[in-house]
């Protein structure tokens, strides 16, 4: 206590310089923190919007399909894949998918598009594939009366063919058996913008899609929406290994361009903030060495009185590591209500952004433990290093040489 | 009697070759248990360096400082830390207390670094302000007391080591000869009360009339060694 208590009262004796020095340590968490969120915030955001709209946390597919769709890779042995997944407690929900090109026609104009099949009842809830419909309704797994089947459509798909709700559409593709595919369906609905991932999309039901494509009841990829999506990584490693004969990727690896390039801009940011911390800790060195400068003599006397050169050393760290325990303290005080703010409020753009459809009208923050217990090391690890050259300073102050200059 | 601390044939320079000062030659002395040693000398007389070497702050260039059997001149580090720490108590010419530590906690500190517990440190830090006659000023700061008083505090906080010797480099320089004769009283109270053994070096008359014993320096080296009956 006694030795708190010193510290304490050391970082008091020269009030103004201790100010500033904290002051800057405070000003780099918040700093810190603040950038922290924004960053984590906004690409949690985008993450979320991509694997909510339609990667998923986890896919699952036959071979190096991600790299190299061809429509003969597919899942067949899928109730084993089910009960894997089902009984799997992170696993929330999940939901087949097939795939394939095609060539839509409407009247006489064409389009290339992209068939995706979708379990009708588990799309749902894995993808926002019902929320995007922007006209008609959602389709069903039903033919209708005459036979056919019905289809979604991307914005790009109904701008090109100029297709409205309840007109056909003609898609010719090829079977996985290698015969010719040649179908007629009726437009139930328009999802999505001009933007959308999807907008050459044309949606079937799973059934009619696997029928069309000669697939029987094989498919091409499970999308996997996990309980926590920060254990994705884990998760999907854990099915990897329950499921060997298949390919298990995180969204990491499904997005692996955007995760390459989410990391390199984290690390340009960390980067940055690393040098603004940097900056503010070359300044609390000089205040440091300062201040044992100045007490050479009082270190010589307590060298005389028998302290040991690590208790010094000690002395030191602890005054250094009690300045940046207030500084971070006040600064985790000053940057909670700002956090929040940007957390819950945000900052209005001039312009939205468009993502896949959904607007983003604010740059948000995220408020989490990480956002804030980062910089928090931060600084204590800095702190830490700084005080040690000031610190084997004063150990090695000589007694008879502090006490001889008077 | 037994001796606390015997030297023999200390030797200290400085510089080199040619600039070399003998600070001290040949010096061969034994403190006995109990003694009120004044050593006294014209300045550059090799005194500081004298004191600075009995009580481990510096080691010679040749001879040999023994404390209870131990040879404690070619100890250096934390060895001599510790040596300090428990077995000399420090008083200097110009108090050096710590400013931010109040009277109290100034001589409870070197008790904290013995690894004395706090319920005993308190018992001693209210015994050792009643000795030097500071009962009331333990809350103060080094800097809300007069020199004496600052110096009763050092006296205070080198009696709180429990050492076997205590080394006073001119304790009462920096103080005016009443304030100093007082200081010296305190300290000469202590040696009989306590039997705690004294060296202290003054060039002042007063100071070492009270000494049991005075051990001249002149150039480094033991002019003469006169015990006196007190
Ligand atoms: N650190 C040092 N470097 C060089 N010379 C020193 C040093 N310390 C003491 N001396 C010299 O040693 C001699 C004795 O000094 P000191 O012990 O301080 O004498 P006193 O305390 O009696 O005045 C003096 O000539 C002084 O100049
Ligand atoms: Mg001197």
């Amino acid at each position: 206590m006694l030795i708190l208590k010193i510290a304490f009262r050391n970082i008091l004796r020269q009030k103004r310089r201790s100010l500033l020095t904290g002051l800057s340590m405070t000003g780099g968490y918040i700093l810190c923190a603040w950038s922290f969120s924004l960053v984590e915030g906004s690409y949690g955001n985008i993450i979320d919007m991509f694997t909510l709209d339609h990667t998923g946390h986890i896919q699952i597919h036959k071979d190096n399909y991600l790299r190299k769709p061809k429509i003969y890779k597919t899942i067949n042995n899928r109730k084993a894949l089910e009960t894997i997944l089902a009984s799997n407690e992170q696993v929330s929900n999940f939901s087949p998918r097939v795939f394939s090109p095609a060539l839509a026609y409407a009247g006489k104009k064409t389009s290339p598009v992209r068939v995706i099949g979708v379990d009708v009842e588990q799309e749902p809830t894995t993808s926002r594939l019902a929320q995007k419909v922007k006209t008609g309704e959602y389709f069903d797994a039903n033919p209708d009366s005459d036979g056919y089947f019905k289809a979604m459509i991307g914005q790009g798909v109904a701008d090109t063919l100029q297709l409205d709700i309840g007109d056909e559409i003609v898609l010719i593709s090829q079977g996985a058996d290698g015969s010719i595919a040649n179908d007629i369906f009726i437009i139930g609905a328009v999802v999505g913008n001009r933007t959308s991932y999807d907008r050459l999309g044309v949606y079937l039901p799973l059934g009619a899609a696997q029928m069309f494509l000669s697939l029987g009841s094989d498919v091409h990829e499970y999308a996997i929406i996990v309980e926590n999506k920060d254990d994705n990584e884990a998760v999907a490693a854990i099915l990897q290994d329950e499921m060997p004969e298949l390919v298990v990727s995180p969204w990491q690896k499904v997005e692996e361009t955007f995760y390459r390039t989410m990391q390199a801009d984290k690390q340009g940011n960390e980067f940055t903030l690393g040098i603004v911390i940097f900056i503010v800790f070359v300044g609390v060195l000089n205040t440091v060495l300062m201040s044992v400068l100045e007490r050479t003599r009082e270190f010589g006397v307590l060298r005389a009185i028998g302290s040991r050169p690590l208790e010094i050393i000690k002395m030191i760290f602890l005054e250094t590591m009690l300045l940046a325990g207030i500084s971070v303290g006040i600064g985790v005080v000053l940057s909670i209500p700002l956090i929040t703010w940007f957390t819950y409020v945000g900052l209005l753009l001039p312009e939205p952004i468009d993502m896949s459809g959904i607007e983003f009208q604010y740059m948000k923050g995220e408020f989490s433990w990480y956002v804030f217990t980062t910089p928090m090391w931060l600084i204590f690890m800095f702190s830490a290093v700084v005080s040690i050259p000031p610190g084997l300073r004063a150990a090695h102050i000589l007694p008879r040489d502090a006490l001889g200059s008077h | 009697m037994t001796s606390v601390i015997e030297t023999k044939n200390l030797c200290r320079f400085f510089g080199n070759d040619e600039t070399r000062v003998n600070a001290l030659q040949d010096v061969s002395i034994s403190i006995e248990e109990g003694e009120f040693t004044a050593i006294i000398g014209p300045s550059g007389s090799g005194k500081t360096t004298l004191l600075h070497l009995i009580g481990g702050l510096d080691n010679p260039d040749s001879g040999i400082i023994e404390l209870s059997d131990v040879n404690i001149a070619d100890m250096t580090g934390t060895e001599l830390s510790d040596f300090r720490r428990d077995h000399i108590g420090f008083i200097f010419q110009s108090y050096n207390l710590i400013p931010v530590l109040s009277a109290a906690e100034n001589i409870e500190y070197i008790m904290l670094l013995q690894g004395v517990p706090a319920r005993t440190r308190a018992e001693q830090v209210r015994e050792m302000l009643h000795m030097v006659g500071l009962d009331d000023l333990g809350d103060r700061r080094p800097a809300q007391l007069s020199g004496g008083q600052q110096q009763r505090v050092a006296v205070a906080r080198a009696m709180a080591s429990k050492p076997d010797i205590i080394l006073a480099d001119e304790p009462t320089a920096n103080l005016d000869s009443k304030t100093g004769i007082s200081l010296l009283e305190v300290m000469r109270e202590l040696n009989q009360t306590k039997n705690m053994t004294f060296i202290f070096s003054t060039h002042d008359e007063k100071i070492m009339d009270r000494a049991t014993r005075l051990i001249h320096l002149h150039d480094g080296e033991i002019e003469l060694d006169e015990r006196k009956q007190a």
